[in-house]
């Protein structure tokens, strides 16, 4: 019995060293690829939504902590379990280790953030453990003085895996504890499925999502201490903390956004899901004033965005955001919260790291752009992009496939067409789409001839408008013209 | 029995941590965002390209023409902003260059490139060309876009890999000899302002007007 312990000591302990070694590498790079986070976060994944809702419920914002106690603790189970048998088979030692750094790689890697870095923590937790557990092991079949020997062993692996997590600990709370320790709470409306058949590049990932706005630095907010302050022209101020916020129903919704100064064909678009708290309701609970027709949100950093009151009350899915793509919002997306406006340019709808939420009229105050002579409601204009070929590419003559995106959010996209050097419009496919909010991907089978080419685009929303030739700069109100590259086919 | 007791004192103190850490589910490496470090300018809201410090400085001679006030469309500091057919057209040294850019429909495909240089010609160089043969190749757009074409390169050049043969968008080669900031483009034509940074593009400003060799 006495050695069945301490043999099951010996596995979980070289687990544990093996984990925490992986947690402090992992916290210098990419914390999220810790072993057990990732699996962790895989086993979210692929909860379905009512029995996450249940989990929410039931353990409120305790979830998280209780599921990654429920992984360490499987983990630990296994662990034990190797350390008992791996000492009569010890071959068990090896493959024991390998099965488990497979399993938390293969769930690194199917992360949706995932990188060729993502597996790299996992395998190494596992190197680590499988050679401790052998050498803790060896330790006990010395034939003298083998307790004692076993002893230090056990001081020695401790010792450094306390070091280990200590520091993995202090490099992850300087780094960002305060956004990653933010529970996010299920949606009680999820987002619908992806259509079956979307192409990929539907969703943008984070790292890559456009980034406009005019922090110098990124401001760097205490989620603690963030309220969110509702005044003006209101009955009764509203001042919300993060869990206040927290606390209520949550939307998930794919939605595009895009920046007001992006050019014709520009990059400065892109689609995520976001996971927030719907403003309306909060707007009544303060009681808005009939007559307020503008709301000024601020930002930590002084920034203003003038939104109308009504693109908030008309039944689209205007919020605070607080996730984007299944992370909290990354800082220079505007953590902990931001807003978003569907069919609004950003500058009009979706301030950054937002603090209060002023309801006022637009005869009153004019918001920072609006001051800058920038238009306002800041509607977005039907518009599309080809995507593929790029500019200037050089296809082989013969069926090539142009694509790309289009977007009038709100309105929705009815109709792509391209004309290859100025010839007649042809209808491009669309792919499905999840709402009007988010861009359509379209693609076309161009049967391509020898010599250079210029691919044009246009698209048609939903109330019939079709996409305007008449070529306008950014400012003030949004560039239009049909995005034209010029290719060679060879 | 005391070396089980430590032992799985040892574990269980090991395993709290370890689990203490776990509320941790961030993917926020700061650094790993791409190229788009903002800044902004207080005209629009733009992105800035966070161009690699070392090849920032421009340099030559005729960098003196360029406008100095950042708040000018024209500027090194406004054209680093825009991609990089809208900076030309903030530039009144390249007015020529931008209207025969817009003449040929080039300008999306400039401004929606991935990552090229460009040898741009300024009014001065096509006021080279005799009248009658200028108005010509504005009025044929096939001339008109080999030649325009013939002066973009694939990827951003910087000065350290300016010199040598590069082959162009239009299909044939041109060769830049020269180092440091003394430049000649084909022999002929002389970099008066190099390394000119915009959104997706090199731009070394040039004297004469290139001509694919046929």
């Amino acid at each position: 019995m006495r050695d069945l312990l301490r043999d099951a000591a010996a596995g979980v302990l070289a687990a544990g060293l093996g984990i925490a070694v992986a947690e402090l590498f992992a916290a210098t790079t990419r914390p999220d690829a810790a072993p057990l986070i990732a699996v962790g976060g895989a086993i979210i994944d692929a909860t379905p939504t009512p029995v996450k809702e249940f989990a929410v419920r039931e353990l409120g914002t305790n979830d998280k902590p209780v599921l990654l106690g429920s992984v360490g603790l499987v983990l630990a189970l296994f662990a034990a379990a190797l350390g008992v048998l791996g000492r009569r088979r010890r071959i068990l030692v090896p493959i024991g280790t390998v099965v488990l750094g497979a399993a938390g790689a293969t769930a690194a890697l199917t992360r949706p953030t995932a990188s060729a870095f993502s597996p790299v923590p996992s395998l190494l937790a596992a190197a680590i453990a499988g050679a401790t557990l052998w050498w803790l092991l060896r330790t006990v079949d010395q034939p003298t003085g083998n307790r004692r020997a076993f002893l230090r062993g056990v001081v020695l692996v401790g010792g450094a895996a306390v070091l280990a997590e200590a520091g993995a600990q202090l490099l992850t709370r300087t780094v960002g504890r305060v956004r990653t320790d933010l529970a996010l709470p299920a949606p009680s409306s999820p987002a619908k499925p992806v259509p079956t058949g979307i192409a990929p590049g539907f969703t943008t990932p984070s790292a890559d999502f456009y980034r406009v706005d005019t922090a110098l630095t990124v401001p760097r907010v205490d989620p603690d201490t963030w309220t969110l302050r509702i005044h003006g022209m209101v009955g009764t101020e509203l001042k919300l903390s993060l869990d206040d916020l927290l606390r209520r129903p949550l939307i998930e919704r794919d939605i595009t956004l895009n920046c007001v100064s992006n050019e014709v064909g520009g990059p400065y678009i892109g689609t995520a899901r976001w996971l927030g708290v719907p403003l309306a309701p909060l707007l009544r609970e303060a009681g808005l004033r009939p007559e307020a027709d503008q709301i000024v949100a601020r930002s930590v950093e002084g920034m203003t965005i003038g939104t109308p009151v009504a693109t908030a009350l008309d039944g689209r899915d205007t919020m605070l955001a607080v996730a984007m793509n299944g992370e909290p919002l990354r800082p220079e997306h505007g953590f902990p919260v931001r807003m978003l406006t569907p069919g609004l340019y950003g500058y009009a709808g979706a301030c950054k790291w937002v603090t209060e939420l002023e309801l006022t009229t637009f005869a009153k105050f004019d918001a920072y752009w609006v001051e800058r002579g920038w238009a306002r409601p800041g509607t977005v204009k039907t518009a599309s992009r080809i995507d593929k070929p790029r500019p200037f590419a050089r296809p082989a003559a013969g069926p090539v496939t142009v694509a790309g995106v289009a977007w009038a959010q709100r309105r929705g996209i009815t109709k792509v067409e391209i004309s290859v050097d100025g010839g007649t419009w042809q209808a491009a496919e669309l792919l499905p789409v999840p709402s009007t909010d988010t861009w359509v991907q379209w693609r076309w089978t161009w049967n391509a001839t020898a010599g250079p080419h210029s691919l044009s685009v246009r698209a048609t929303d939903s109330t019939g408008q079709v996409q305007t030739e008449a070529r306008a700069t950014p400012f003030p109100s949004g560039a239009t013209g049909r995005h034209t590259i010029t290719v060679t086919v060879e | 029995m005391r070396a089980t007791k430590i032992t799985a004192l040892t574990a269980a103190t090991l395993f709290s941590i370890s689990l203490a850490a776990c509320g941790s589910d961030d993917s926020d490496s700061g650094s790993s965002t791409p190229a788009a470090a903002p800044t902004m300018t207080s005209a629009a809201p733009m992105e800035s390209s966070a161009a690699p410090a070392m090849t920032m400085e421009n340099f030559g001679a005729g960098c003196a023409a360029v406008p100095t006030d950042p708040s000018n469309k024209g500027s090194f500091q406004a054209m680093a902003q825009e991609p990089v057919a809208t900076a030309a057209s903030g530039n009144p040294l390249l007015s020529t260059l931008v209207s025969a850019v817009k003449q040929a429909g080039l300008v999306d495909s400039l401004n929606s490139a991935d990552g090229i240089t460009v040898f741009a010609p300024t009014n001065d160089a096509f006021n080279k060309i005799p009248a009658a043969d200028l108005k010509k190749v504005l009025a044929d757009k096939k001339t008109l876009t080999d030649i325009l074409t013939y002066h973009v390169v694939p990827g951003k050049l910087t000065p350290a890999d300016l010199s040598g043969t590069h082959k162009t968008l239009e299909g044939k080669d041109l060769s830049v000899m020269g180092s440091g900031e003394d430049f000649k483009v084909d022999g002929s034509a002389s970099v008066i302002c190099g390394n000119v940074q915009t959104a997706n593009a090199n731009v070394y400003i040039i004297d004469s007007v290139l001509m694919p060799k046929s």
